[in-house]
């Protein structure tokens, strides 16, 4: 078992541009989840009734499901209601919703580990229901939101490569497929790591800036 | 609808059996690793060791941990079954994030807890036995019940290597019958049930557990 640095320089630049693959799906994902993680959770903590429930359902389903499950659902069911998407796409679909609903569940909890004591104050002041949710409680709940929320996107990239199995290219379907076609295993199982460790790495150097930034 | 549902039942068995075992490896080898790292300076060789096998786990999504396990072992020469290569991935992958449970709530005595023994005469050893792991436990076990549920659903990317469990068996039969909608539908529904069942029996666990104190008692547990 000898290291080839010939085979794994030859390899390298198409991981390389699976990687930037891995990033536009996780990026295009994440910013779907910001988009819809704070109208779960503010359905679950104010919304009437039904709609109420039906966040917590949706919650507890998709947190209740392999996030493999949920990209063969929206690779393979959607097209028989009609919804064509192609495989990047149904991949950004279902990791968006995936990381919504995690991180709506990390709203939720930061806002109400905030105590009752704000809200009640709030209330007292004579702000409307939702301006003292949006007004108080968010900003203060911001901060221990962020923290979390950065390694949900660690969980994130990491669960991109599931997309390998709608044959999205990122890294893990280039690798994957790279391996079948040369026999070359060692060199690219190491460049697959190396380029998962760097995105992810930084992902996390960055959370702990945050975290030491914003005090938490 | 209810042909798939039979169908899939014993690969859910299968789903079943593998993440069982592999929680039931990865469990003690992660927290006693965990309870080690918590010991051991950062310089220690064995400390080292232990971090970089975390830092590679959480760095790296478990495909990767899996196409490790199951490319490279046959280049050293071993050939095991594949349930074994399952196994084997998924006990890499969950003793890592356990590893790092141990530690944080081995970390997370009090420090006077472990002055208080040392100053009744207790050595280190003993003091780990017999008063912070107990303390430990108790704040484990809400972790570890996730980490339950994140195994059985790690467990579904070992379709990738062709194991027939729940995920693979489902993939297998909607290629062949074609109706991908009812035969995911139903997957779905058994992995709910499962996963649920799972966290609501965790749930009623660490209910009780914080309610009576069970695990605090000191030593009752470590003997």
């Amino acid at each position: 078992m000898i290291f080839d640095w010939v085979a794994f320089f030859e390899y390298f630049p198409r991981l390389i541009r699976a990687a930037g693959v891995t990033l536009q799906v996780s990026l295009l994902s994440l910013g779907l989840a910001c988009l819809l993680a704070p109208l779960l959770a503010l359905a679950r903590l104010l919304g009437p009734k039904p709609l109420r429930s039906m966040a917590q359902g949706m919650i507890e389903v998709v947190r209740g499901l392999p996030p493999l499950v949920i990209i063969a659902f929206a690779y393979f069911a959607l097209p028989k209601v009609g919804v064509v998407l192609s495989g990047f796409w149904c991949g950004v679909l279902a990791l968006g919703l995936v990381g919504a609903v995690y991180a709506a569940e990390i709203i939720r909890s930061a806002i109400e580990s905030l105590g009752c004591g704000q809200l009640e104050a709030a209330l007292a002041l004579g702000f409307a229901r939702w301006r003292a949710v949006l007004e108080i409680l968010l900003p203060q709940a911001l901060r221990r939101i962020l923290p979390p929320l950065t390694n949900e996107f660690a969980n994130l990239i990491k669960a991109s490569s599931l997309l390998s199995v709608i044959s999205v290219h990122e890294i893990s379907q280039v690798g994957q497929s790279l391996i079948f076609e040369t026999f070359v295993v060692i060199e690219i199982l190491v460049q697959m790591a190396i380029l998962y460790l760097i995105i992810i790495g930084s992902v996390t150097i960055l959370s702990r800036r945050l975290e030491r930034g914003l005090g938490a | 609808m209810v042909q798939v549902l039979v169908r899939l039942l014993p690969p859910l068995g299968l789903t079943m059996v593998l993440s069982i075992t592999a929680l039931a490896i990865a469990t003690p080898l992660g927290l006693a690793l965990g309870a080690l790292r918590a010991e051991l300076s950062d310089r220690h060789p064995a400390a080292r060791a232990i971090d970089a096998w975390v830092f590679f786990v959480r760095g790296t999504p478990i495909l990767i941990q899996i196409f490790a396990i199951y490319f490279l072992l046959p280049k050293l020469g071993l050939q095991p079954p594949l349930f074994v290569m399952g196994v084997g991935a998924l006990v890499l992958n969950s003793a890592g994030y356990q590893i790092e449970i141990g530690r944080a709530a081995v970390k997370s005595v009090p420090k006077g807890q472990w002055e208080a023994a040392l100053a009744l005469g207790f050595d280190r050893q003993a003091t780990l036995r017999q008063f912070i792991l107990p303390q430990a436990a108790r704040r484990m076990v809400g972790p570890m019940m996730n980490e339950l549920s994140q195994l059985i659903k790690a467990s579904s990317v070992l379709s990738v290597i062709t194991l027939f469990e729940l995920h693979k068996a489902a993939e297998a039969i909607s290629s062949a019958n074609l109706r991908f909608s009812e035969v995911i539908v139903v997957e779905g529904f058994l992995y709910f049930v499962f996963i649920f069942g799972i966290s609501l029996i965790a749930s009623a666990l660490e209910r009780r557990l914080s309610a009576s104190g069970a695990l605090a008692g000191a030593g009752s547990f470590a003997r």
